[in-house]
């Protein structure tokens, strides 16, 4: 017969099992959790001390392009015209404040963040855009520039100490999608270094990705959405909920080539990336926050510095951030990045590139009107959203 | 790693005056606050204030600073975005350490929330007070689908305060009822308040009637009030504050100047700050430096993107800190500042700037 005494040990020892075993059972869900919510990707720390200070008060305005040289210097491209007389206000006649003043179009700056070069603007013997947009330094230290104002329809390269090298297409001049001289409202550019072509995003106004020799400019090839012929009617307003159109929507954002030449077109209202071969055959796309309305979800791309680049990286300008896409399956692994104006807050990351050690660089348009640099910290365990990527308190 | 940026956002004392005693130095913290949840952003901060937790109340306009079609996508019907942004509630509160403390904000029955929300402060109980500051003059009429179907709400004229839990309080003034520079009960577009808690006095900076009035803290009743000292009125009153030692600064902004008084009204002295300044001017608001004597006055002015460091018995410049810019340690628009215990000081940004930065004394 067991006695009470018993039976309570008993009782007591069987519950300290029973609560033992619930918590490994407990540990192990957790950690099962865990490995669902966490995924393999690269990770990122924003610097917030990058990059120094413009000196003498300078600001810069919307900014619209980022590109990386031979150098790992980083160039931006802004819109000095779109600061305020209030904040550009050293600018005014007479001052209405010492501080500050509109930072030339075309910055450079090192890998400590020092700006070392500044120049742009209007010049003898070209026309500079209305309204500046894109930036690219190819393997020849070339500066191409596009823009997205109303008259623009031609692209610029210069020497990286700003003398003006040739103009392709003119301003006022455009012809739409069909048109084999001149543009409309280019978004971007991108040389291949192998085949010395320039890919153009054509862009704001024109509805396809155009392919020029880089060192005549003379056309090459173009074409629409799923490699159609590009098609200028206008298409009623984005519908997530219909069947994706067969042309671009404007503006097509960017056409970046990977190392393995594929073409990633951004068709940012469509919030969709397009895949295509060097010569235009549509291999494949995806859709990236499909319901997101207005400007769109598919503002830039980038590719991660490893030499299969194994991962994408889109920048989205409405929901602020940038998603790491496996670039093969073209599925989201990750994001980071979210709204507001602190480190690693995003108002419109419109464009974004990587350095030769995998870093990210990103400008904000609209009001963001930043460069923000994201230090690359190899490929880990993050989560599916990291967030606001602060460095970690060590 | 919490690393305070030495970007040139300070200024040496003396590089400016040349005077031996400098004032401490700050360094802005660039990870502070946290980031906020809920996909959260700010509008344009009209109001900074600490309590007697070292915790920082932020007003800021929300929806009506925002567009929707660029920033706040989640606010839009339909949603114009998936992932971000809404805007946040008006009043928040962090924690020394950056969390977010207390939101809060947004019509309720038995009092007028402000059309454009303006100045903060917090008194020794606790309460939240904040102002109705009036919308600035409408930008030209839209035409078309975008132009106004319904009568824009009342006109700003009144202050409210709350608990800090966000429970209203008391009203003093209503709304669409302003009153005029002589009145006794009514307001027109008061930008800023600061409370005497000592005499539990609240100091209401009532822009539209040039004029500063206090108001008993409890009751609302109307107590007195002053106009500027001198024949240049005041144009653009945009802060009232209170020193320790019972004199009463305000920021006459357009006329870049800062007038003293005696909690009386009684005119004591005055100081042009950052005098070449134009444009909406230079001093858009005030806080003391912690110091039992509150050796210093901090000058938000956003036109010149700074914060003015003066001498408080002088009212001489001794140091700035910032300048115009984006980046941690920079400003858009600074127009409100206030200091926690430790002598850290917290700065606004209004238009588009949209930001509360802390500068950590070094």
């Amino acid at each position: 017969m067991i006695t009470r005494p018993k039976i309570v040990a008993g009782v007591f020892v069987l519950g300290l099992v029973s609560l033992i075993t619930a918590e490994r059972l407990i540990q192990r869900a957790s950690a099962a959790d865990q490995a669902t919510a966490t995924v393999e990707a690269p990770r990122f720390e924003v610097d917030p001390a990058f990059p120094k200070p413009l000196p003498n008060g300078m600001l810069m305005g919307m900014a619209i392009g980022v590109a990386v040289d031979a150098e790992n210097h980083i160039w931006v491209v802004h819109r000095p015209d779109t600061l305020s007389a209030a904040e550009a206000a050293a600018d005014e006649n007479p001052p209405t404040a010492a501080c500050c003043r509109r930072a030339p179009p075309i910055l450079q700056f090192d890998q400590q963040g020092n700006l070392i070069s500044a120049w742009g603007g209007p010049g003898e013997g070209y026309e500079w855009p209305q309204s500046n947009h894109g930036i690219f330094v190819d393997h020849k230290g070339i500066v191409w520039i596009g823009g997205n104002g109303t008259n623009d329809a031609h692209v610029l390269t210069f020497t990286q100490e700003g003398k003006f090298i040739a103009q392709y297409g003119a301003s006022g001049k455009t012809g739409g999608s069909n048109d084999t001289v001149n543009f409309g409202r280019v978004a971007k550019i991108f040389v291949d270094p192998k085949a010395n072509e320039a890919y153009l995003a054509d862009g704001y106004l024109n509805k396809r990705v155009v392919v020029l020799d880089a060192d005549t400019g003379a056309f090459k090839r173009y074409w629409g959405a799923y490699g159609n012929k590009p098609d200028d009617t206008n298409l009623d307003p984005y519908n997530p909920d219909l069947p994706p159109v067969q042309q671009f929507r404007t503006p097509v954002h960017c056409s970046d080539l990977s190392v393995d030449g594929l073409l990633y077109v951004c068709d940012r209202p469509n919030n969709r990336i397009q895949v295509f071969t060097r010569e235009g055959k549509f291999v494949k796309e995806t859709f990236i926050a499909k319901r997101t309305l207005g400007d769109g979800a598919v503002w830039d791309v980038a590719f991660s510095k490893d030499p299969q680049q194994k991962y994408l990286y889109v920048a989205d300008g409405k929901n602020e951030r940038v998603y790491i896409l496996n670039r093969d399956t073209l599925e989201i692994v990750s994001a980071f990045g979210d709204g507001g104006r602190q480190p690693g807050q995003f108002f419109a990351v419109h464009s974004i590139v990587t350095d030769s050690a995998g870093n990210i660089f990103t400008t904000e348009t609209y009001e963001g009107r930043r460069l923000q640099k994201f230090t690359f910290k190899g490929v880990t365990q993050v989560p599916r959203d990291q967030g606001v990527v602060w460095p970690i308190k060590k | 790693m919490r690393r305070q940026l030495s970007v040139c956002v300070f200024v040496c004392a003396a590089a400016i005056t040349g005077i031996a005693q400098a004032p401490p130095q700050w360094g802005v913290d660039p990870l502070w606050p946290q980031p906020l949840p809920n996909h959260w952003i700010l509008g344009s901060v009209t109001g900074v204030a600490v309590d007697a937790g070292d915790r920082v109340w932020v007003a800021h306009r929300g929806l009506a600073s925002l567009l929707t079609r660029t920033e706040n996508g989640l606010d839009a019907t339909p949603k114009g975005a998936e992932y971000c942004c809404a805007s946040a509630p008006h009043i928040l509160a962090f924690e020394a350490d950056g969390r977010l403390a207390a939101n809060w904000g947004g019509p309720g029955p038995g009092y007028d929330w402000p059309r454009n929300i303006g100045g903060i402060a917090v008194d020794a109980t606790g309460h939240v007070w904040i102002t109705a500051q009036g919308l600035p003059p409408a930008p030209p009429a839209r035409t078309g689908a975008a132009a106004a179907t319904t009568p824009p709400p009342p006109e700003d004229a009144h202050v409210l305060k709350f608990t800090r839990e966000g429970k209203f309080v008391m009203q003093i003034g209503k709304a669409g009822a302003p009153g005029d520079a002589t009145s006794k009960v009514g307001l027109l577009k008061p930008a800023a308040i600061d409370v005497d808690s000592a005499a539990n006095e609240a100091y209401v900076a009532d822009t539209g009637n040039h004029r500063i009035v206090v108001f008993d803290a409890t009751s609302g009743a109307y107590k007195r009030h002053w106009v500027a000292s001198g024949s240049t009125p005041f144009k653009a009153v945009a802060c009232v504050s209170v020193s320790r030692a019972g004199e009463v600064y305000v920021c006459d902004r357009d006329n870049n100047r800062i007038q003293v008084f005696k909690k009386d009204g009684t005119f004591v002295r005055e100081a042009i700050v950052s005098a070449s300044t134009r444009g909406a001017g230079s001093v858009w608001d005030i806080a003391f430096s912690n110091d039992a004597g509150q050796q210093h006055v901090f000058v938000a002015n956003g036109t010149e993107q700074t914060v003015h460091v003066l001498r408080r018995e002088t009212l001489a410049e001794v140091g700035r800190i910032g300048t115009g810019g984006r980046w941690p340690g920079h400003f858009y628009a600074v127009g409100s500042v206030a200091v926690d215990s430790k002598g850290h000081v917290v700065t606004g940004e209004a238009l588009q700037g949209k930001r509360v930065q802390k500068f950590v004394v070094r």
